[in-house]
């Protein structure tokens, strides 16, 4: 007798939430589907392997940062501090890669790196609670800064076969994002994943309902400073070695590829497959116009214009489905 | 009778330095349905806070299961007290399923374990008659259906004591029945509930027991069997004005500066007033009947519609902020901070404000005259010291003169007022008192909405209850007090109305 059975066959409560939560971001994927269609039509190689590898190279670090952006945008946060955290993971893979710890002493110091400065943001964030664009806006100075005391210029290395095997001929980082996405999904479902949504929409509420606020709110931080580390290990590993200021790009880049895909500004709106596919869009956009031969002056121009536009509409959208919504007091 | 599970007892708290609570003492007993009432601003939040941990009392005690405690919302929670509150805690991006379970999911093997928790809110669900998909983020529903799924919520973990905080505040009559019958089978199992509500035809139908608020102390705490309505109000009510009010002498003229018939704006519904020179007329009701949008659709800063409307000598409704302006109608807004003053700026800029736009036009300001202009505004309504000050110096009830001021360079005949004494200290309240009487023997018209009874029974000429966005009664001065204001307002004049 229970109640499963008793309102007939019904899809499982998981996956009828994960597809209404697919609903706001359908549009998304349509033109998102185009632009690659486009891309496809203009650059025929991407259809190959090895094109498709490349593509996904230039897609993977924007992808990272992206997620990483839209969980502190979950979280109610912002993170001015994206390309320095960026640039940090690449200098500290490069170096201690270099050195005697090789690669996995350097992948571990990233990931060391990226968690603590991501926890020690979101501890000065939510504990103290200051703002997050003023904390990580302050923060951007001193992990720019830290990432010049490690190599004040390009310099450290990294292994050939690991450039080769993360940024060679084989889509090794499509399925890197495959795994972390996964993760997030595996992160999501536990309680503390999914009151992240709560946290960072309403807090006071969560509070009262008994949800750790704050311990979810610095995790996100972490999770967040982790997935930019990686992101610059990555980049270091298509370059072949660490560049302190690499990462500067990834800090507005990010904010627009979360934004692009359906993330809000005001806490627990959005999902993280938006993010990634809004990261995907801003790829495929930059390479559509690259191969139209746009100046890149143009391509900055339109990239700009079609941000703000695939922000407005769904506005729009709503504005006309409901004409005369009543106004709360 | 069992003994109580959750009981207060001599509390006291206040707030910088203004007493809420002055020893109050309550005791929820297993498989009692208790009554709180009292008046907008008799402490009843404030010992719901502390009663579920969210506050914690500067004197007195909490006793759970006859051991005193200290309560935090945590702690509460796991000992089984669940409160559904009127601000509500749900996130709307979440389904109601997931809003249900938040902070105590169900879990598979560290995960959230969907199927469980699927099962027991559907099973809530339809205990409190929601019939959605679970499913649905919470954001698709009505105000109504979000408060039964808060009332789920609080019962997916199955409470000892169970506080509700107006929860049929915004169910229609079909929900309310629902609810009720809901809280009729908690009782029958055991469950102590506080219920707080100011439908006294509900309290008196489902309650066993009523403890009354007044000023923050307990006027009553008895079993409710044989008390009636009327009863009821009669402890509530009855605070000493003192000579906190001015002595007035009523001075209407005969042709209304504002009348409207069939008026209605947002909230407000199918309203006919008239407002005369030289008379207050004052707004009464509980919170949010729509007195606000009465007051917002007659200054055109909302939408408002009306079958024929004078104002000013002139017919038609002004229909925009400006042109009710050049009518001379001016408005002065409950949250003073968010719309009345502009905090960061001078109390002299602040005072000029409004005319600026009027006197200068394209001219280059002159300096001189204004500050002759400030100084003798601030000089009529004592504002007090360097009026370069940015306004957030001043104390609220500074604030609100501040707020008030401005508008009189522009002399206007009509005005509106929304709660202008919230928040403000009893010396300011009596200035600003005296300076509406005073604003009314010059002959301008007052339309005063408050959520202080005592305000309204002693300063206007006639007074308005509104309920539901309706004016459901216009009291002749005679005929005006508290007990008839309040009984008004709860629709414990006979006509209990269920939704």
């Amino acid at each position: 007798m229970t109640s499963a059975s008793a309102a007939g066959p019904r899809r499982s409560l998981y996956w009828s939430v994960q597809a209404r939560r697919n609903r706001g971001i359908r549009g998304l994927a349509v033109v998102v589907a185009g632009f690659l269609a486009l891309y496809a039509a203009l650059f025929p190689g991407l259809l190959t392997l090895a094109g498709f590898a490349k593509f996904s190279q230039t897609w993977f670090p924007l992808a990272l940062t992206g997620m990483a952006q839209a969980m502190l945008m979950l979280a109610g946060g912002i993170s001015l501090s994206m390309g320095a955290t960026v640039s940090l993971g690449a200098v500290v893979a490069a170096s201690v890669m270099a050195g005697s710890l090789g690669v996995a002493g350097g992948i571990a110091a990233v990931v060391a790196t990226g968690l603590l400065v991501g926890a020690a943001t979101g501890f000065i964030a939510v504990r103290l609670r200051l703002p997050a664009i003023i904390v990580t806006l302050a923060g951007s100075f001193i992990v720019g800064g830290a990432a010049l005391l490690v190599l004040p210029r390009p310099g450290g290395s990294v292994p050939p076969w690991l450039s080769d095997l993360l940024a060679g001929s084989t889509p090794t980082a499509f399925a890197l994002l495959v795994v972390v996405m996964l993760l997030w999904k595996l992160y999501a479902a536990t309680p503390l994943g999914l009151s992240l949504y709560a946290a960072g929409e309403n807090p006071v509420g969560a509070h009262r309902s008994g949800v750790p606020v704050e311990a979810a709110l610095i995790c996100a931080y972490a999770i967040s400073g982790t997935l930019a580390a990686l992101a610059g290990l990555f980049v270091a590993a298509q370059t072949g070695s660490g560049d302190p200021v690499i990462g500067q790009a990834f800090t507005l880049n990010s904010i627009a590829a979360a934004v692009l895909g359906g993330v809000g500004f005001l806490g627990g709106q959005g999902t993280m497959r938006g993010a990634v596919m809004g990261s995907l869009l801003l790829t495929a956009m930059i390479n559509v116009m690259f191969f139209l031969g746009l100046p890149p002056v143009a391509q900055y121009i339109a990239q700009g214009l079609i941000i703000v536009g695939a922000v407005a509409l769904p506005q729009v959208a709503e504005r006309l489905r409901r004409p005369r919504k009543r106004r709360s007091t | 009778m069992a003994p109580p599970i959750l009981e207060a007892r001599e509390v006291w708290k206040g707030f910088f330095g203004n007493p809420v609570l002055k020893g109050v003492s309550i005791a929820l007993e297993p498989g009692r349905v208790h009554a709180l009432l009292g008046e907008n601003g008799a402490g009843k939040s404030t010992l719901i806070n502390i009663l579920s941990g969210a506050l914690s009392p500067d004197a007195g005690s909490l006793q759970l299961d006859g051991r005193a405690v200290s309560l935090t919302p945590a702690a509460a929670r796991r000992h089984g007290i669940a409160v559904v509150q009127q601000e509500l805690s749900l996130t709307t991006h979440l389904s109601i399923a997931e809003n249900i379970g938040l902070g105590a999911y169900p879990l598979r093997f560290g995960l959230v374990d969907y199927r469980a928790l699927a099962r027991s809110a559907d099973e809530l669900c339809r205990s409190v008659g929601l019939d959605e998909d679970v499913a649905r983020p919470v954001g698709e529903l009505s105000l109504g259906r979000r408060q039964l799924v808060e009332i789920a919520k609080a019962l997916f973990r199955k409470p000892r004591v169970l506080i509700l905080d107006e929860p049929t505040s915004s169910l229609s009559a079909h929900e309310t029945r629902t609810l009720i019958g809901l809280v009729t089978a908690l009782k029958r199992a055991g469950t102590a509930v506080l219920y707080i509500s100011h439908r006294l035809a509900e309290v008196t139908e489902i309650c066993d027991h009523v403890t009354v608020l007044k000023d923050g102390a307990c006027t009553a705490d008895r079993p409710l069997a044989g008390v009636d309505a009327a009863g009821l109000v009669r402890l509530m009510v009855g605070r000493d004005p003192g000579d906190l009010f001015p002595r007035w002498d009523a001075c209407p003229a005969a042709q209304p500066a504002v009348s409207v018939r069939g008026f209605s704006a947002g909230r407000t519904m199918e309203v006919d007033l008239d407002i005369h020179p030289g008379e207050v007329l004052g707004v009464g009701g509980l919170v949010g009947q729509g007195q606000e949008d009465l007051l917002l659709g007659l200054y055109g800063a909302i939408p408002a519609s009306a079958a024929s409307a004078v104002f000013a000598g002139r017919p038609g409704l002004p229909g925009g902020v400006t042109r009710a302006n050049a009518r001379g109608v001016a408005y002065i807004p409950a949250d003073r901070k968010r719309e009345g003053v502009h905090l960061t700026h001078s109390i002299a800029d602040n005072l000029l404000l409004p005319g600026l736009a009027r006197g200068a036009g394209w001219r280059r300001r002159a300096r001189g005259a204004e500050a002759r202009l400030a100084a003798t505004l601030a000089g009529r309504l004592s504002v007090k010291g360097d009026l370069d000050r940015p306004v957030q110096a001043l104390s609220g009830g500074n604030q609100q003169k501040v707020a008030l001021a401005r508008w009189m360079p522009l002399d206007p005949g009509i005005l509106l007022l929304n709660d202008p004494t919230r928040g403000v200290d009893i010396e300011t309240k009596r200035e600003i008192y005296a300076m509406l009487r005073g604003f009314a023997a010059e002959g301008r018209a007052i339309l005063l909405a408050s959520s202080d009874t005592p305000e309204l029974v002693h300063l206007c000429d006639r007074v308005a209850v509104m309920r539901d966005g309706r004016i459901v009664a216009i009291l002749e001065r005679r005929d005006i007090s508290e007990e008839r204001i309040v009984a008004l307002a709860m629709a414990a004049d006979g006509v209990g109305r269920a939704a």
